[in-house]
């Protein structure tokens, strides 16, 4: 793996202004480099800012203080150019749509000529393991399969950047253990950069190289804690001692919940 | 015994236990009025009888047979309300994408279009006769007129609910605005463009035979008022009542037609 910063957040802070004129600070003073390929989870309660930072990446917010380069260029530049791919925490798909039109459609948007968009998509279906339901229409998929219908939509711009904010946090725990496998397996195979906001230790802790660990009032990053489980992660790792060693060492590095 | 018990669960059920009542308690009615009336046909004739004249080989009109004169008025009536009815449904969507557009042209217009909305018919009948100075062409104008205040404002609804996650989606695909429209916002409200012509088509044909009694010429309302005035008989009123509501019926259904056929993925759910 290369070490070359792809996201640099350099003393980034976002103050709201709530209806009846009173400043909420969500951010403050957050510093951080991600490299290029990296997969680093953003972990923490609610309220402590972690979407929010997902959100200033992807260029969705305006940070109201700080600096931030995405590649070298600004976040608009980089969404301009389409190098982000986004999952939200709900599929956010096109039930007029079927499932590989789903997947076509940012490739629609591109411009990308017709026969090479019917390609990608297949192969990413393919990916994602829902070649069969390809004619299939959203409401007739379980909440696992619209989810990775999501991902091969995201990943279907051939993005460098992965951006997911809980992706899997509405599905139940055999889906998800599912999901987080096939997800592992997809950013071997295309090095995407991923940033994961999640609300769970485990899956932060199984998932990232890295885990940025926030707090809230005022939403802050209190540590930066490195996973140096060997890859690719089995299944099995999370039985091991070292892995419980670091779900407690994530978990003592929270302050003020 | 399960085949039965899914038949008593089923809409079909419901609709024949409501027609079924209906007719029930029309001929009850129908035979006290026929045993206590002089002229039971002016309050409320069997059945039968309305059915029974429309097939009937007597002339009613002139040359023509109930089954011809019904045809034809219909014909009429039905082209003046399907004229407005376009008419105000591509009005009713423009306006709706203008104010989605413009938050100056919503509040501008948005509060007042409820206004036209809530003048009486056959009070606004007589303005628009005397703007456009034809009796047809102000039938047509009021049929718009009722069609484009539902379809502007489900329309608008519909592309207010799409969710803003489906925005920035979009936002991140650096989608332009006409792509933000035609792949987005106008596909996800047709659902709510269908419940708006679904309102607004029986809306135009009821319209349209209101604003036929207001003169002469041809058309299901011309007729029914020449009917009760005692020009033909009374039957031809109970006829064009029957075929207005069937009519009436009939629209909503090919609204529902017509949104299966666009929505397949609706159909299949309900299929499920």
């Amino acid at each position: 793996m290369d070490t070359q910063t792809e996201i640099m957040l350099d003393n980034i802070g976002m103050t709201y202004k709530t209806t009846d004129g009173r400043d909420v600070t969500a951010l403050t003073s957050v510093s951080l480099n991600i490299q290029k390929g990296e997969f680093i989870s953003l972990l923490g309660p609610s309220d402590c800012g972690k979407t929010t930072l997902l959100r200033i990446m992807a260029d969705l917010l305006q940070p109201t203080q700080g600096t931030i380069t995405v590649g070298g260029e600004t976040p608009r530049q980089a969404r301009l150019k389409q190098r982000y791919g986004i999952v939200f925490q709900s599929a956010v798909l096109y039930d007029w749509r079927t499932v590989k039109k789903n997947v076509m459609l940012p490739l629609e948007i591109m411009h990308v000529p017709k026969a090479e968009r019917s390609e990608r998509a297949d192969k990413m279906l393919e990916l994602v393991g829902l070649t069969d339901f390809a004619n299939h229409y959203p409401n007739q998929l379980s909440g696992g399969m619209q989810q990775r219908v999501g991902i091969a939509r995201a990943l279907a711009l051939q993005p460098e950047i992965l951006l997911m904010d809980e992706p899997f946090s509405a599905l139940d725990e055999f889906t998800r253990e599912k999901l987080h496998m096939d997800l592992l397996k997809i950013w071997r195979k295309t090095n995407k950069t991923i940033v994961f906001v999640t609300h769970n230790i485990q899956e932060s802790v199984f998932l990232s190289d890295r885990v940025c660990v926030l707090s809230p009032h005022p939403g802050r990053l209190s540590a930066v804690i490195d996973i140096d489980l060997p890859r690719p992660r089995t299944m099995e790792m999370r039985n091991t001692p070292e892995f419980t060693e670091l779900v407690a060492k994530v978990r003592g590095s929270f302050e003020g919940v | 015994m399960t085949k039965l018990k899914k038949f008593l669960r089923s809409k079909k059920m419901v609709t024949i236990v409501w027609v079924i009542g209906i007719l029930v308690i029309w001929e009850i009615f129908a035979f006290i009025v026929q045993e206590t009336k002089r002229t039971p046909i002016n309050v409320l004739p069997h059945v039968w009888q309305i059915i029974g004249s429309f097939f009937s080989d007597n002339k009613v009109s002139g040359q023509l047979t109930m089954a011809e004169l019904i045809g034809q008025s219909c014909s009429e009536t039905l082209l003046r309300a399907g004229l407005g009815f376009l008419i105000g449904t591509v009005v009713g969507y423009i306006l709706a994408l203008l104010m989605n557009l413009s938050g100056v042209v919503e509040k501008i217009a948005f509060p007042y279009l409820m206004l036209i909305q809530m003048i009486p018919i056959l009070g606004m009948a007589p303005i628009i006769l005397a703007i456009t100075g034809d009796i047809n062409t102000s039938r047509i104008v009021i049929a718009a007129i009722l069609t484009f205040y539902p379809v502007s404002t489900n329309v608008l609804a519909g592309f207010k609910a799409v969710e803003k996650e489906k925005h920035e989606l979009m936002y991140s695909y650096a989608a332009n605005k006409f792509q933000l429209y035609t792949k987005t916002l106008i596909p996800a409200c047709i659902p709510y463009f269908f419940t708006g012509l679904k309102i607004s088509a029986p809306m135009a044909i009821t319209a349209s035979i209101l604003v036929d009694t207001l003169q002469g010429g041809n058309g299901l309302g011309c007729m029914l008022s020449q009917s009760l005035k005692g020009g033909m008989t009374r039957l031809v009123f109970w006829d064009i009542v029957l075929m207005s509501a069937i009519i009436g019926i009939l629209s909503y259904w090919i609204m529902g037609v017509i949104e299966r056929l666009l929505c397949p993925y609706k159909r299949k759910k309900s299929e499920d």
